[in-house]
């Protein structure tokens, strides 16, 4: 989760939050030496007493401004669009959850064993024990195997909503009427945050989202206890 | 995730941005490529300026050099980097094989030794 007043990007705990935090910060390189030499050229042309009223063309220049800029897109381009298509490959999944949105919390569903589901509610302040995070915490959290593919269908009972986790790098709107498909996978286990991302009514803010990523045993372990 | 700072741990200090957006402390690559761009363009600069004792042009080069040198220790670094993690990655899950297989049928080694002892 993020840290108070933090601007940047969380820690990657998938691959692809990983090689988006890598774009990001090549993007901000070329941003930054842009940056740089456009105020550069804003003070040549403050401390300038040479003057041209006269001007018919310049066809140098022109090109300059013309083929580096292409260039430029294209340099941002590429890598974006190679995370892009990575982001859609679709492995063969080891489990499939179903994320609903509803106002104003998630409900999930673990279809691939019997019909194991929940309702995950956002904690009251009042009911936070101490080093827990307000608005943050929820009464059930969804519980994954880490190091696995996992496949999450998410979707919408009522208005639209947004499933996000930032640290796994994933956001994909749920649609009242549509699938949408988005791949899950944790390096580490852990616990990671998230909140709904698309507005929703008044208690849109307070819709969080935890995953629980744990060991394949232990992950076991907890599915045949919902059981009982 | 940060932790919430304890009594007697130094407070964390705000992390410096060159134009308030390049990160040069957290990104791998930055100092250097900012460090080696910086020192690319005094010596592109300074050494125009001995050659031909035009300050503003001077100048303008030592911008071109910044620019240029900073770009390509960008990349140069961030490739070599990419390949290490890549490394790390494979050697990681190399290790982790190890420990689950040593042993057992799965094992790799005792394939290798198995395909060694047939040639």
């Amino acid at each position: 989760m993020a840290a108070p007043a933090q601007l940047g990007l969380q820690n990657a705990a998938s691959p692809i939050m990983e090689e988006l935090i890598a774009f990001h910060d090549h993007a901000l390189m070329i941003i930054f030496l842009i940056s740089s030499l456009v105020l550069y050229i804003i003070s040549l042309m403050l401390t300038t007493k040479l003057t041209h009223t006269s001007t018919m063309n310049a066809q140098e220049i022109e090109m300059i401004w013309t083929i580096l800029p292409a260039m430029i897109l294209i340099m941002i381009a590429l890598p974006s669009l190679r995370i892009l298509y990575m982001t859609d490959e679709f492995n063969k999944p080891y489990l499939t959850l179903k994320a609903i949105g509803h106002q104003w919390y998630w409900s999930y569903e673990y279809s691939d064993y019997e019909d194991l589901a929940f309702d995950s509610y956002i904690m009251p302040t009042y009911f936070l024990e101490p080093g827990e995070f307000r608005l943050l915490e929820v009464d059930n959290r969804t519980t994954l195997p880490m190091e696995a593919d996992i496949r999450v269908l998410i979707s919408s009972q009522d208005v639209l909503h947004s499933w996000a986790v930032p640290s796994l790098g994933v956001k994909t709107d749920a649609i009242p009427g549509r699938l949408n498909q988005a791949m899950v996978a944790s390096m580490r286990p852990g616990l990671y945050y998230g909140q709904c991302s698309e507005i929703c009514g008044s208690n849109h803010s307070f819709m969080p989202i935890v995953l629980e990523f744990i060991y394949f045993q232990d992950f076991e372990v907890w599915a045949s206890y919902l059981y009982i | 995730m940060a932790a919430v700072p304890e009594p007697d741990e130094p407070a964390k200090r705000k992390p410096f941005k060159l134009l308030g957006i390049l990160d040069v402390e957290n990104i791998p690559c930055a100092r250097d490529s900012i460090l080696y761009g910086s020192l690319g363009s005094v010596v592109a600069g300074f050494g125009h300026f001995l050659l031909t004792s035009r300050i503003r042009r001077s100048c303008d080069v030592g911008v071109g050099g910044f620019i240029l040198v900073t770009l390509g220790c960008w990349f140069h670094c961030r490739y070599n980097y990419a390949k290490q993690k890549i490394q790390q990655r494979i050697t990681r899950q190399g290790m982790k094989n190890k420990l689950l297989y040593e042993g057992t049928h799965l094992d790799p080694e005792r394939k290798q030794n198995n395909g060694n002892s047939s040639n």
